[in-house]
């Protein structure tokens, strides 16, 4: 069955029609658009997990389907679903977009799935570039301030920069390989282990998903996207599209495996700059946005940290981190939407009196933050445990030094952030009531964070088999 | 080492009590405050009934581990689920269900945010519960932060005196701490060669002079922090003083041993070789801690803050048998940790029900207190006493044990540290006078002395204090079943 092979994409291809032919009406219903898109979403978090262990290639080999890519497609699926359970209330973009912003949702996460199935670097390209485009999109589409149109236009920019960083590593390496397919590129590199102009172009292409991913230094585009679009966009920023572009740098970062040292040398300042610039810039944020954008940086840091190891360990740990990095700063977001019911950016002096005003966000809340902040017993704990101990096998002691200092920063201003929720009392705040789906969503973050932090075993091998199709 | 295998999962029922509690708590409503004090009660006499109940039977003619428990837990990092008893955790998961138990009686009043209180504090305790029985390193680590996160929120919303300064400094500088474990126990993790975080397995393996040296000295002032090992402990002061009464029992009854307790048991053990060479230093930041710890409580006029540096100088006891490297200091060490953790939690409990009527600590505010409370009085004049080393408390003992040794192994810190603990006994002495036989506060003279139920935490207490002070061969020849085979693998 080839087709199964191409299923989810080929879902949420479907998808994006169904959501296209919403987008025609005249006549807006809110209520509608947002049941069907999420009602089919959840379809296709059953349709990418159906999918969960097909394998084989498509498209003269351009185009792999593995375990690794499935996992990653199974947790798009659930990030896009996940984002549109918090999208009921979308006060801050007009009725009659909301359509569209189901749409360009659903494309970005189909450009998202087949960027992590490509092998070939053209491929990779032009998938990338069709989930940036969505994007695009979607950031200035908030109503209100003028704060939206900044923020798209440097969003816009700086991916367009970063592009053209990659497009540019893109010809070195298929000028210096004659090939564009991954597996006949890594087979020439040690090739050109004389030259330089293979690890250039090989950082040069890297560029693009540090860019995605915000690593120091494309990380400058992250505060004001972050502030500037709507709350629900953000949010599927800064789950969604990390997931996948950690999954393409796994790929990626395995054709430096030659140059060894100067190579992983290179990722490793960005590691260090990027966990230490982002965790302390974070601290004086008080904007609750604009501090998680900050210490997004920082975790990128650290999912660099298992990647720059290059051994099955360090992979494995890095996809650990990087669902569980979905996961607990999606549990943030969620509050936020909730918190800030009219989509406005959210201080956060306003999560005062949290405990109070809705007990059971206030505790998810506060487990997404430790989580975040790496305290057990949470996934983010285990997660952040699993890098370094990958990296720690690997000779890297100063890096899991700073690393765990990192820790201690970071924990800094999360407990702010707790802090005003549990501790500023915050009566004149109106209490918030939340809807059933919610409540559930909820319980079931709250469960997952604890669960798969105290028994990650099971997930740690499934992981595990999946990078060994990638590093050859 | 020798392992005998639990006939009934005794450990993992006094790791579940206090979840279970917690659980149960969760579902409770707010206003039903009496049942929650209830559930947490039941959930700390269970674990406090099987911590006695190994203590007891520990056999010490068989040694070695005993209740335990192993099951793989990841596989391929090679983490179990692995705990055990021996002659060294065992009295202080004997001090942990003493405390936790007296301090949820001393609470027992509490009236504000009932729920999450006892909910809190019972995560708090699966974590020093957890700490103290497992045997592998990483499982270790982790109840560690569990047991470390739950005071920030603890201080926090039920704390006094500056206590937002104090819950986040206490948290940011264990945490700081732990920023050093983490390097340290990847470390010994990374170059052991065996894919394992079994401390019994690594204990195994000589770690090359370099790994050890380095793991020892990060691992030794990660876990320091907790311990209060000077210049690290200056968040203990400011953190006891903050927090509420039975935080501050557990914290600084139980949950600086576990610093101590890292240090002997993942540090010393791991790395004998990185032992030898940083145990001068070791001996020597003990005591200045000493000193400075007494000396400085002396300057004190708030009651907390005297008791706070009498735990920084009782600390360094603590430190300073551990560095002595030989069999008395080491068991006068794990004496002195469980009867500190005693005497600290009986300090803070007198002073606690002290405040909470009087809402000072000021010693010269109270004045004549011991006329208008002679019973409430006189707990706080009997942990003095202990706290000074008087013959007939369990403290004695282990103070003279440590002292000891210490002169012999290292005779100039030895002395001065044992001459200011002699100094620091008179001017104990002092605040006792000052606080309870001066002329009494009239403001103070219409409370009623504490009633029999009220009072059975400290009654408690202060029992054990005795019967470990007229009978200590109870725990030293049980300490010493252990610290024996330890010392030789050093």
């Amino acid at each position: 069955m080839k087709v199964l092979l191409f299923g989810p994409e080929l879902y949420f291809l479907g998808m994006a029609l169904v959501l296209f032919i919403l987008s025609l009406r005249r006549q807006v219903n809110i209520r509608i658009d947002h049941q069907v898109a999420l009602g089919v979403a959840a379809g296709g978090v059953v349709v990418a997990s159906a999918c969960l262990f097909q394998q084989g290639e498509l498209f003269f080999a351009a185009y792999r389907v593995d375990l690794f890519s499935q996992i990653f497609k199974v947790a798009l699926a659930l990030g896009l679903f996940l984002v549109l359970m918090i999208s009921h209330n979308l006060a801050h973009i007009e009725d009659r977009y909301h359509a569209e912003f189901y749409l360009f949702l659903t494309t970005c996460t189909l450009g998202l799935m087949m960027l992590v199935s490509a092998v070939e670097l053209l491929t990779i390209y032009v998938s990338l570039e069709l989930s940036s485009y969505s994007l695009y999109i979607l950031v200035p589409l908030r109503r209100g301030d003028d704060m939206d149109i900044e923020a798209g236009v440097k969003y816009l920019f700086i991916g367009a920069v970063s592009s053209c960083f990659m497009l540019f590593g893109l010809s070195y390496i298929f000028g210096a390989t004659h090939s564009t397919y991954v597996n006949e590129v890594m087979a020439q590199m040690p090739a050109l282990l004389q030259s330089p102009i293979g690890i250039m172009g090989l950082l040069l292409t890297l560029a693009g998903f540090f860019f995605k991913l915000s690593v120091f230094p494309f990380h400058f585009w992250a505060p004001d996207v972050y502030q500037g679009a709507a709350n629900q966009v953000t949010t599927f920023i800064a789950t969604v599209s990390k997931a996948a572009a950690v999954a393409v740098l796994l790929r990626l970062v395995a054709l430096g495996d030659v140059y060894g040292f100067g190579f992983t040398q290179a990722l490793w300042i960005l590691s260090i700059v990027s966990m230490t610039l982002g965790n302390l810039v974070a601290i004086v944020q008080k904007d609750f946005k604009r501090m998680l954008a900050y210490s997004s940086i920082a975790h990128a840091g650290y999912v660099l940290m298992g990647i720059l190891t290059l051994s099955e360990a360090g992979y494995t740990a890095a996809i650990y981190y990087a669902v569980a990095y979905l996961i607990m700063n999606f549990t943030c977001f969620m509050v936020i939407s909730e918190v800030a019911g009219d989509g406005r950016n959210l201080q956060i002096v306003e999560l005062a009196g949290l405990y109070h005003r809705n007990p059971l966000l206030g505790l998810a809340l506060m487990l997404g933050l430790f989580a975040l902040a790496g305290v057990p017993p949470s996934i983010g704990f285990t997660g952040k445990l699993l890098v370094f101990t990958s990296a720690m096998k690997e000779g890297y002691f100063w890096l899991v030094l700073v690393g765990a200092v990192n820790g201690t920063i970071s924990l800094y201003y999360y407990l702010k952030v707790v802090y005003a929720a549990y501790f500023l009392e915050g009566k004149e705040l109106p209490k918030i009531t939340t809807g059933l789906s919610t409540r559930a969503l909820s319980y079931a973050l709250i469960l997952i964070i604890i669960g798969f932090g105290v028994f990650p075993d099971r997930f740690i091998e499934l992981a595990r088999v999946a990078v060994k199709g990638v590093l050859l | 080492m020798v392992e005998h295998v639990a006939d009934f999962p005794y450990l993992t029922c006094m790791l579940l009590a206090p979840v279970v509690g917690l659980t149960i708590i969760l579902f409770l409503k707010e206003e039903w405050h009496f049942l929650i004090r209830v559930v947490s009660l039941s959930a700390a006499a269970i674990a406090l009934g099987l911590s006695i109940y190994t203590f007891v039977n520990y056999d010490t003619a068989l040694g070695g581990l005993q209740f335990v428990e192993k099951y793989e837990w990841v596989k391929s990092f090679g983490i179990y689920y692995y705990v055990g008893v021996d002659g060294i955790n065992a009295p202080l998961l004997l001090l942990t269900g003493i405390v936790i138990f007296t301090g949820v009686l001393t609470m027992w009043e509490l009236e504000n945010r009932v729920k999450e209180y006892f909910a809190f504090m019972l995560a708090l305790v699966t974590g020093v519960f957890g700490v103290f029985m497992s045997m592998d390193m990483f499982v270790f680590f982790l109840f560690y932060e569990i047991a470390v996160v739950p005071m920030y929120i603890l201080i926090l919303i039920w704390g006094s005196t500056r206590k937002i300064y104090a819950a986040m400094k206490l948290t940011l500088y264990l945490m700081a701490g732990s920023g050093l474990i983490i390097p340290g126990i990847l470390l010994l993790y990374a170059t052991s060669g065996i894919n394992t975080f079994d401390m019994i397995q690594l204990h195994g393996v000589h770690f090359a002079p370099w790994v050890q040296k380095t793991a020892f000295v990060l691992l030794y002032f990660g876990f320091g922090v907790l311990a209060a090992v000077w210049p690290f402990h200056t968040w203990s002061p400011v953190g006891h003083v903050a927090a509420p009464t039975a935080v501050s029992m557990l914290h600084a009854g139980v949950l600086m041993k576990l610093g101590a307790y890292g240090i002997l048991r993942v540090a010393m053990f791991l790395c004998p070789d990185g032992f030898q060479y940083w145990a001068q230093l070791m001996a020597l930041l003990a005591a200045v801690g000493i000193v400075y710890g007494v000396f400085v409580g002396l300057a004190q006029t708030d009651l907390k803050y005297v008791i706070g540096y009498s735990s920084v100088s009782h600390m360094g006891i603590v430190g300073l048998g551990l560095a002595t490297g030989t069999v008395d200091g080491i068991n006068g060490s794990v004496f002195q940790m469980f009867a500190h953790g005693v005497m600290t939690a009986l300090f803070f409990s007198a002073v606690g029900y002290i405040y909470d009527r009087t809402h000072t600590r000021m010693i010269y505010e109270l004045g004549g207190f011991s006329k208008i409370m002679p019973v409430a009085s006189g707990y706080f004049i009997i942990a003095a006493l202990c706290g000074a080393g008087v013959p007939g408390f369990a403290s004695f003992w282990a103070e003279l044990l440590v002292f000891i040794s210490a002169v012999k192994v290292f005779p100039v810190r030895g002395l001065i540290a044992l001459a200011s603990i002699v100094i620091g006994a008179l001017f104990a002495l002092r605040v006792v006078q000052k606080t309870f036989y001066n002329e009494p506060n009239p403001k103070f003279i219409h409370f009623k002395d504490v009633s029999p139920f009220l009072g059975l935490p400290r009654a408690i207490l202060v029992a054990t204090m005795v019967l470990f002070g007229i009978f200590p061969r109870l725990m030293l020849d049980l300490i010493k079943s252990a610290v024996v085979p330890f010392v030789n693998g050093l």
